[in-house]
């Protein structure tokens, strides 16, 4: 091949290259515009304010309810519950990994918590059903273990995964050099790791909280299986409790397209994806802030 | 990069296949009966295939509208709204009615009542009680077990008694797993197709007859002959939509519904057979 | 005394947290292999469903999710490792390159579930593909896309300067250098994320509920621009859609082994070639 050919083909492949970095960014951009152009469709037919301030979700009655709120609450209800749960687990078995374990242990270990992360979220759902859900109503003596704490316990353990690696990394970024220090001034390693090194990581804790959080969120399969689906706004963690996500699920198959109800699911899609995206984005804005700290 | 190609090859070839499936969506309620049919249609005709989906009546409706599905099942007749949705659409549809269901209401076994009548229901489901106290002599809060109002089962039994339900119904996934919460809840009730009592085992939970006024004769969804004299308030007919211009297409299976061996699979599935 | 009790407390918080985390892990495998692998016979992988699904094997289901797969793979890692060639090999620092990788991030984030009305929007509805394989092997492709993006990045970011260096000095251009040198030298790297990746995909069950997944097919469908079954949402329609569910509840139980297995497959395969490739170097 000649070299103006051969320089050809290197001109034409970095253009193909790029346009699939572009193709990112109209992925991103396709997926917010679609969001967005069908929830104006939605608006134009039922107020803003009723979608923020009514109380029922119920697209089925005649008057067509549809009001974001209960679902909401239940989302905001089951990820606080996961987080709980997940939060203090996950950082300090960070804790525990990066600055206690020895390295055979740690050999062990990290494989354990791969594997969490990549049982599926079906067979997490699956199990709320046989197993946590009967366990829950056995241990508060009620009827149906199906409700909102089933959702959370099981939603910390799939966002256990993204805290324990995030929050890991983030305290092996603290310099060794601070722990020396305070070693080095009478301290003990316990009053070291929790008023020192934690410290120092916190930007980092909380960027692993944000993406475990974000995960909890936006699952579905896990809280449509397991958190029994009433749409009320729910009292409390021995409710149940209908997602966004679930209620996306649930009801996308069933709707004719091009209808108030299609318009209303892509709305309440698009609320959520502005609160992962924003979740995401105050996270990575975390994460930087420790790249930056300790650079 | 070979293999690249050699597998985009494989794929055209796939592609070109001809379009012999038969796409069937819609009622939970029939979705068993449509497996099982769809199974021995098989056996029998072996070219063409069947996928089926559950999911609900409304789904399989609006399936049919959105082109996703070459047969509806439904377990409730279509509405105004869809069939304004279809004209609007300009498909035009036909229908098939291949069997009769009866929705059952059930209890646990231990609780105290035999037979329930329509007002009493009424007040159940559309949560004005709130306690079995008083019906029965426990005392103890009503749980409903429900579906989503994605469910012709839901929608029938909203429109027969003309209330909307409870906003703490809860709302489940399927007919099975309304059976399995009712076997744990001693407190509870729900609503299921008579199929899935007599199919799917009735261990632990009881029908209950259900009459109109007071002296009148309590009838059970699971009497076949009060059915086929249409006695029973919660008999409803299973419909099939399609379009009309699919008719060609999905004849091999409509067939097959009505023939001896597709009556016979229905009423072994616990449904009972067009009069 | 005070001291070694607090000392004391402070143990057994940390331990005590690691240990519930890999409780987790345990508890989770005990109950669905000690309950599955029991219904994992031959004849359970290799036949079709019978009886209403009550008998019978998930032959279907495992075909479904390969196939599925496969349509993900051819989807998304060409078009995954371009991208990621793009920005480690000739993109340099600037607002469009930083709009690009914040784009990927962005896209990790998003909840699977709306990757699978985009994917209903777009290849169902826009595209005409209808509820099929083809239709929700793109979605998954799309959900993939940024993962794949991210893990070749790493790889290629691994391979030294100075490789890349001494073929531009013999005379290569960039893509010759990038095509003969640096993907042959991360080609393990790669795979190693693109097969983690498609463990993932294999699993998902939201994207595909509106893009083709069935209930139930009567026979062996190969064909892409059909419905499919997976193995995930088998599972899924078995612990909750079923009528007869205690009595499926085995059949339940063998499909999550026979998924989890299939995923941990995967993973082991591909710290298999971590491995191999790390202790090469």
């Amino acid at each position: 091949m000649s070299i103006k050919k051969r320089e050809k083909t290197d001109w034409v492949l970095k253009q193909l290259f790029k346009a699939t970095g572009l193709v990112t960014i109209g992925l991103l951009g396709g997926i917010f515009i679609m969001l967005i152009y069908n929830s104006i469709a939605f608006f134009a037919n039922i107020s803003p304010i009723d979608f923020f301030t009514g109380a029922q979700w119920d697209p089925g009655s005649a008057k067509g309810n549809y009001s974001i709120l209960p679902l909401l609450a239940s989302t905001g209800l089951v990820a606080l519950g996961s987080m709980l749960i997940a939060v203090p687990l996950g950082i300090f078995t960070a804790a525990f990994l990066s600055e206690f374990a020895p390295s055979k242990l740690q050999a062990v270990l990290k494989p354990i918590i791969e594997m969490l992360a990549a049982i599926p979220s079906v067979a997490i759902g699956f199990l709320g059903i046989v197993l946590v859900g009967p366990g829950i109503a056995k241990i508060f003596g009620i009827q149906n273990g199906l409700n909102a704490l089933n959702g959370s316990i099981l939603l910390a353990v799939m966002a256990l995964p993204t805290i324990v690696t995030i929050s890991e990394d983030a305290i092996n970024a603290v310099p060794k050099s601070y722990r020396e220090a305070s070693l080095a001034l009478g301290a003990n390693k316990w009053e070291t790791l929790f008023k020192v090194t934690l410290p120092a990581a916190l930007p980092g804790l909380i960027a692993a909280v944000m993406l475990g959080l974000g995960r909890a969120l936006g699952e579905t399969m896990t809280v449509l299986m397991a958190t029994g689906n009433a749409s009320a706004i729910p009292r409390g963690f021995l409710d149940s409790v209908r997602t966004i996500t679930a209620t996306i699920a649930i009801e996308m198959g069933e709707v004719p397209y091009r209808t108030t109800h299609y318009f209303a699911l892509f709305a309440i899609a698009a609320v959520l994806f502005l609160i992962t995206l924003s979740i995401n984005l105050l996270g990575e804005f975390f994460a930087n802030r420790l790249r930056k700290f300790h650079a | 990069m070979k293999y690249f190609f050699y597998s985009l090859l494989v794929l055209l070839f796939s592609c070109s296949q001809d379009n012999k499936t038969i796409k069937l969506k819609g009622s939970d309620t029939e979705v068993n009966l449509a497996v099982q049919l769809a199974e021995s249609f098989h056996g029998i005709n072996d070219d063409v295939f069947v996928s089926i989906s559950g999911g609900g009546s409304g789904l399989g409706i609006a399936s049919l509208l959105n082109g996703t599905a070459d047969l509806a099942n439904s377990s409730r007749s279509i509405n105004d709204k869809e069939i304004e949705l279809f004209q609007k659409s300009g498909i035009p549809i036909d229908s098939f009615i291949f069997g009769q269901d009866a929705i059952a209401f059930v209890v646990a076994e231990d609780l105290l009542i035999d037979s329930i009548s329509i007002t009493e229901l009424s007040g159940i489901l559309s949560g004005e009680f709130s306690n079995w106290s008083s019906l029965s002599l426990k005392n103890l809060p009503i749980n409903i077990y429900g579906r989503q109002s994605n469910s012709g089962t839901h929608d029938f039994v909203k429109k027969k008694l003309g209330i909307d339900f409870s906003l703490y119904a809860k709302e489940m996934n399927g007919n099975a797993q309304i059976l399995e919460a009712i076997k744990a809840d001693n407190s509870g009730i729900g609503y299921v197709g008579a199929g899935y009592v007599t199919h799917g085992g009735s261990k632990g939970i009881k029908v209950l007859p259900v009459y109109l006024e007071k002296n009148q004769q309590a009838i059970s969804p699971l009497d076949a002959q009060m059915i086929a004299a249409g006695k029973y308030f919660f008999q409803r007919p299973l419909f099939q939509y399609y379009m009309a211009s699919s008719y060609q297409k999905i004849k091999p299976f409509l067939d097959f519904e009505k023939s001896e061996a597709g009556q016979k699979i229905i009423q072994s599935a616990g449904y009972y057979p067009v009069k | 005394m005070k001291k070694k009790t607090r000392s004391f407390f402070n143990w057994i918080l940390l331990a005590g947290s690691t240990i519930i985390v890999c409780l987790f892990l345990g508890i989770i495998l005990f109950d669905i292999f000690s309950k599955g692998l029991s219904s994992i016979t031959w004849n359970f992988i290799s036949a079709l469903p019978s009886d209403g699904m009550t008998k019978g094997g998930i032959f279907p289901a495992i075909i479904g999710t390969i196939l599925l797969t496969f349509i993900t793979t051819l989807f998304a890692v060409p078009f995954g490792v371009a991208c990621a060639v793009y920005l480690n090999e000739y993109a340099r620092p600037s607002v469009l390159t930083n709009i690009i990788r914040a784009s990927i991030r962005n896209l990790a984030g998003i909840p699977s579930i709306i990757y699978g009305l985009f994917g209903l929007a777009l290849f169902v509805q826009a595209f005409k593909l209808g509820t099929s394989v083809l239709s929700a092997g793109l979605t998954l492709g799309l959900l993939s896309l940024p993962y794949i993006i991210t893990t070749t990045e790493e790889a290629l970011k691994r391979i030294p300067n100075s490789m890349r260096e001494a073929t531009l000095a013999l005379g290569a251009t960039q893509f010759e250098t990038i095509k003969d040198v640096v993907l042959p030298k991360a080609l393990p790297g790669i795979l190693t994320g693109v097969i983690l990746t498609l463990s993932r995909a294999a699993g998902e069950t939201a994207p595909i509920l509106f893009t083709g997944v069935a209930f139930y097919i009567n026979g062996l469908s190969t064909s892409i621009n059909q419905e499919f079954m997976a193995l995930p949402y088998h599972l899924y329609m078995l612990s909750t859609q079923h009528q007869s569910i205690e009595q499926v509840r085995p059949l339940a139980y063998g499909t999550a082994s026979v998924l989890i297995l299939l995923v941990f497959m995967f993973n082991i395969i591909a710290f298999y070639i971590r491995f191999k490739h790390r202790s090469q170097d």
